[in-house]
């Protein structure tokens, strides 16, 4: 059995008049269950050049069970402050990840329409990092 | 100006290379290098029913903007999970000791957060948002 772990800290000492220090970890594993994940796509790369919707993950491509504990991570590699991709999930709007943001987050895939993607803000070149874990 | 830092951490024996994925970003507001200065706190729930609720109300002031974050089930039992929907609009399951975050770009008013248990027995939930602004509702 895979064995893959997630931690997040967030920590400020000025946001509030208290310092912040949280901690999370998870142990990625099966819905429902203690077994470990098995499949993943691999930590992956994609350059756009264009403001057009790029699908990330096309849920009707990917062999996979629906409502499940899939997790995905993306990471916005630009270094201009002002360039962001909008994340979206079958259409609905997640969020703006600008540069140097990064998300984690489960994926139900529940069913063949719920794919992820992305829409870059510039036509420039604009490259982001992203990786799947996956449920078989 | 305030800095605050989210810090991920990926380990895994999944492929036969081992994965070891370290990656910091600070919390930024829109388009700048300014820091994100407000926050809900870090709160805590104890849901006892499998009611949909608002987790976090998009408001007008957050439309468009930087705001981030952070959902963790605290429940041990490995069954237990929250779904979590963005304007009903199924995201994912939350199992026990998962955590989230993301960015919330509050894309118009009904860009709600929501969460719903999958069990009526108490299951913790921790959460908190660092933002750039919210729409203040009158009393």
């Amino acid at each position: 059995m895979a064995t893959t772990i997630a931690s997040i800290d967030i920590t400020s000492t000025d946001l509030l008049s208290d310092k912040l220090s949280l901690s999370a970890v998870t142990t990625l594993t099966n819905a429902g269950s203690a077994t470990g994940v098995t499949q993943t796509t691999g930590l992956a790369r994609k350059k756009s050049e264009a403001t057009s919707l790029y699908i990330l993950y096309d849920r009707s491509a990917l062999s996979m069970p629906a409502a499940s504990a899939h997790k995905v991570y993306i990471k916005n590699l630009s270094t201009t402050a002002a360039e962001f991709v909008t994340i979206t999930i079958a259409g609905e709007e997640l969020g703006r990840l600008y540069a140097g943001d990064w998300c984690f987050f489960p994926w139900s895939a529940h069913d063949d329409a719920n794919d992820i993607s992305i829409t870059p803000s510039v036509s420039s070149a604009l490259t982001i990092e992203h990786m799947l874990f996956f449920e078989s | 100006m305030a800095t605050t830092t989210a810090t991920l951490t990926l380990s895994s024996d999944i492929q036969s290379d081992a994965l070891l994925l370290t990656k910091q970003t600070s919390l930024y507001k829109a388009n700048t290098t300014t820091g994100l200065d407000q926050t809900t706190g870090f709160t805590k729930t104890i849901f006892s029913a499998t009611t949909n609720i608002v987790l976090l109300d998009s408001t007008t002031l957050g439309v468009g903007k930087a705001a981030k974050v952070y959902i963790a089930n605290r429940s041990t039992d490995a069954s237990e999970f929250v779904l979590i929907t963005i304007n009903a609009q199924i995201i994912g399951r939350l199992y026990a000791g998962d955590w989230m975050f993301i960015p919330w770009s509050q894309s118009d008013a009904a860009g709600n957060i929501e969460l719903a248990p999958s069990v009526a027995t108490a299951l913790p939930v921790e959460y908190m948002m660092i933002h750039e602004g919210a729409t203040q509702t009158s009393a």
